[in-house]
């Protein structure tokens, strides 16, 4: 045995994990070795005052650490469930916060429009009163017209769509819609309409 | 008997008992003190390891695993926070190296005096001193697991979980650990 092996014997000895043969070839080589002899004693002098004089020097900490850190707890516990489930499901975040968005500017929209408007490319003959529109009586509205929150009063001619959104629609038996005629209260309709006028506007652009 | 306490401890402050909690932190926040004491040799600092560890604890008490037993899990996590501390200190000088103006002085007499230092609290010998001093001296990554070996008198499994390496670098470390420490202490010996 050469003096590298015995060291790494003397180690695998403090770790209490040397047995039989290779204590017993150790021993041999030590006692023929004065130099390993004296690192063994060293070695054996040191994990004894390592043990000794970490122990004994017991430190503590303040006594106050406990209710500081007892006191910063609680209020960390109910954040982290939620927390916890965000982080763990970043996708369904995501698509949850956009719904939520879209729900809400929605909502919005929806609501905020309480004022009368009128929308078509032709508007020089109606005439609006009031939240009252009316085309009126030989006239004709060349194109769609649109009304949003007001009342429509047809008596002449439309020669496009006639859409009435959030309002009523009143027809006189002179009244000549060349194109359909949509009423639309619910907000899902609304909505609806919302997204198709998008894309068709989008699509005839 | 010390294990199942604990276990009965752990299993309560688990469902969410505060007083058992805080028993837990009371049982082992000196040991997790010293713990980061000696690594980071800062009071400070290491009664913040202790209060972020237990905080980690508490978040993080559904990935505790029963089978493993408490104290390794948290010496686990208090030496992780220990090492990014220590990595995060920039390691512009050596507190060892001697300065060049005036003879005697090395780095440690300019750290500002932290009063309470636990040195200053006990009488400590001379060797005690020679000791703790070279043992701040061990590179990190020797340090953990010597403090681990002899502070908390784990064993080599034991530490290896806590490390989260296999036994045969624990192993090793130690043996590379012990051995610069025998250098160090050789005069110090009969």
């Amino acid at each position: 045995m050469d003096c590298k092996q015995a060291a790494s014997l003397m180690h695998e000895y403090l770790d209490d994990e040397l047995f039989g043969e290779q204590a017993l070839s150790l021993k041999k080589h030590l006692q023929g070795c004065p130099s390993c002899q004296m690192q063994f004693k060293e070695l054996e002098q040191t994990e004894l005052m390592l043990f000794a004089t970490i122990k004994r020097t017991s430190l503590t900490a303040s006594d106050e650490l406990v209710d500081r850190i007892m006191k910063s707890i609680p209020s960390q516990h109910k954040q982290r469930a939620w927390i916890y489930w965000v982080k763990k499901h970043p996708a369904i975040t995501a698509a949850a916060m956009f719904l939520l968005v879209m729900l809400f500017s929605a909502i919005s929209l929806w609501n905020s429009d309480d004022q009368l408007v009128v929308k078509g490319k032709d508007l020089d003959q109606v005439i609006i009163n009031g939240n009252t529109v009316t085309v009126p009586n030989g006239s004709k509205v060349a194109g769609n017209l649109t009304v949003e929150n007001g009342i429509a009063e047809i008596y002449g001619e439309v020669e496009g769509n006639l859409t009435v959104i959030d309002g009523s629609l009143y027809q006189a038996s002179t009244a000549k819609i060349l194109g359909e005629v949509k009423s639309i209260d619910q907000a899902l309709d609304w909505i609806w309409y919302r997204i198709t006028n998008t894309f068709t506007e989008v699509a005839y652009r | 008997m010390v294990d199942h306490f604990d276990a009965r401890l752990v299993k309560l402050a688990r469902q969410g008992d505060q007083e058992s909690f805080a028993d837990l932190v009371d049982l082992y926040k000196d040991k997790i003190f010293h713990l980061a004491y000696r690594m980071l040799l800062n009071r400070h600092e290491a009664e913040d390891i202790v209060q972020e560890s237990f905080l980690r604890v508490y978040k993080n008490w559904e990935r505790y695993d029963e089978k493993q037993k408490f104290s390794t899990w948290l010496y686990r996590i208090a030496t992780n926070l220990c090492i990014d501390r220590l990595r995060k200190r920039k390691p512009n000088y050596y507190l060892d190296a001697e300065m060049n103006d005036q003879e005697g002085l090395d780095g440690y007499t300019l750290i500002p005096g932290d009063e309470r230092t636990p040195e200053s609290e006990y009488l400590l010998s001379e060797t005690q001193q020679t000791i703790h001093h070279a043992i701040d001296g061990l590179p990190a990554k020797y340090k953990s697991v010597i403090i681990l070996r002899y502070l908390q008198e784990l064993s080599l499994s034991e530490i290896s979980e806590v490390l989260d390496m296999p036994v045969t670098t624990v192993k090793t470390r130690l043996h590379r650990g012990r051995d610069f420490l025998r250098k160090k202490l050789q005069h110090k010996m009969l």
